[in-house]
């Protein structure tokens, strides 16, 4: 059995690398379209206000597994050809970027609109506004959210498998179908998606804490 | 676009098979949720006893499950439990992953319910001559569901979504109805379409029902 994790190891490792880049590249593309789709949610455009709010109903009403089945196997049709692990970081991203949207709204939602009255008596334009005053004191609230989004993304990545990305359970499908221990394969595949996730994990609670007790922690010293 | 006017065309066919396609996915959506919902009840109530294995290993299964792909799980079960000679067919198969899965959600979510009922309820109840069992049967688990039943609701919405894997272990859900019109047809992008569009259907209903279940549960909430 050691032996045969020996074997296995390179290839799973492999997978480990592929399933970190696919998080991190769709966390970054959902984090970075969420802010325009909350703002428009938030805004005093009642077009703009519909549209955010379509697509976020749109994509958290459907299954990542349909979308990336859209984005990969709908657009070669119509001329578009992705790679499965492009195919995957974007539909992990327009995906996400509905939910993350929702945080961000909930993060600037959650400051006080005296903050807002304050800044625009003292002469600030809307822009400046969200910029200097709203948004620097939201990333606190959105802090721990986004936390738990990104461990939901890390076991969400599993689906692009199913499009064939080279992520680790592809890798694990292939071990199979090689040595046919399926049972051993996946639980060693479940563990190491453990090992990524409870740092993570722990991480969020940190911030949580941290978050909950109000002030940094040098002031109460 | 000619694939879509040939969708047309094909319209009543494609339309009859992923609707029945979504029948098992209410199917699997319906008693995965059940028994998530028994099992989470079942442990949060387990870990309100001080016993303190009981609540280690009831740990132990919260993490690793939450810590896991569910699709992961799925494999195991299937692909996994056959290698030892124990063949389970795809839909069981998939009630029981998203089951077991679920159920380490909710377990999370029905402790948080416990706790959030007062101490003096439960030692009230003890006074009164209550066991512990008809406390948490009469006084606790009913105080505790309104606390419970939004974060249930959200839940059951996100499981409708989720049983798109369950065409992974080949259950014949709506996914993978679609999957399977695709080979046959060719006519990818409307079958996807319409698949989207059926999944939506069937979970916006849920959600406003979710989001109603929540705003009823906070209205008249005694501050903490």
């Amino acid at each position: 059995m050691i032996q045969l994790l020996g074997d296995w190891l390179p290839q799973l490792l492999q997978g480990v690398l592929w399933t970190l880049r696919l998080m991190v590249l769709s966390f970054a593309l959902a984090a970075v379209l969420a802010l325009p789709i909350a703002l428009a949610r938030l805004s005093a455009n009642g077009m703009l206000r519909l549209l955010a709010h379509l697509y976020v109903e749109l994509v958290r009403g459907m299954p990542s597994l349909t979308l990336l089945f859209l984005i990969y196997f709908g657009l070669p049709n119509l001329g578009i050809t992705l790679r499965a692990i492009d195919a995957a970081v974007i539909g992990l991203g327009l995906n996400g970027a509905a939910y993350v949207s929702e945080i961000y709204r909930a993060g600037i939602l959650a400051i006080d609109s005296g903050q807002r009255e304050a800044a625009q008596m003292i002469g600030m334009r809307h822009r400046q506004v969200l910029r200097f005053v709203i948004l620097p004191q939201a990333v606190r609230v959105v802090l721990a959210p986004l936390g738990n989004f990104a461990i939901a993304l890390l076991k969400d990545t599993s689906v692009a498998s199913l499009i064939s990305a080279p992520e680790m359970m592809l890798q694990a499908r292939d071990l199979t179908s090689e040595y046919f221990m399926p049972l051993q394969i996946y639980v060693a595949v479940g563990v190491m998606y453990l090992l990524m996730a409870l740092p993570l994990a722990s991480l969020v609670r940190f911030m949580e804490s941290r978050l909950g007790a109000g002030l940094p922690k040098e002031k109460a010293v | 676009m000619s694939e879509w006017t040939r969708s047309a065309s094909m319209m009543p066919e494609l339309l009859s098979a992923l609707l029945s396609g979504a029948l098992t996915t209410i199917e699997i959506t319906f008693f995965s949720f059940i028994l998530a919902t028994v099992i989470g009840a079942a442990l949060a109530i387990v870990q309100s006893f001080p016993a303190t294995l009981p609540r280690a290993v009831i740990r132990v299964y919260v993490e690793v499950m939450r810590g896991t792909p569910v699709l992961t799980q799925l494999f195991v079960l299937y692909f996994g439990l056959a290698q030892i000679g124990i063949k389970l067919d795809p839909i069981p198969v998939a009630i029981l992953g998203f089951g077991i899965n679920g159920g380490a959600l909710l377990t999370e979510v029905f402790r948080a319910g416990l706790q959030s009922v007062h101490v003096g309820q439960s030692e009230a109840a003890f006074m009164l001559g209550m066991s512990r069992l008809k406390a948490l049967r009469y006084v606790l688990l009913p105080q505790a569901m309104r606390v419970v039943i939004p974060p249930l609701a959200n839940y059951g919405v996100g499981l409708l979504k989720e049983t798109a894997l369950a065409s992974a272990v080949a259950a014949p859900e709506l996914s993978f109805y679609a999957r399977n019109l695709v080979t046959k047809t060719y006519l990818s992008g409307p079958i996807y379409v319409m698949a989207a569009t059926i999944y939506i259907a069937m979970s916006f209903p849920l959600s406003r029902l979710a989001q109603h279940l929540e705003l009823r549960a906070s209205r008249g909430r005694r501050a903490p």
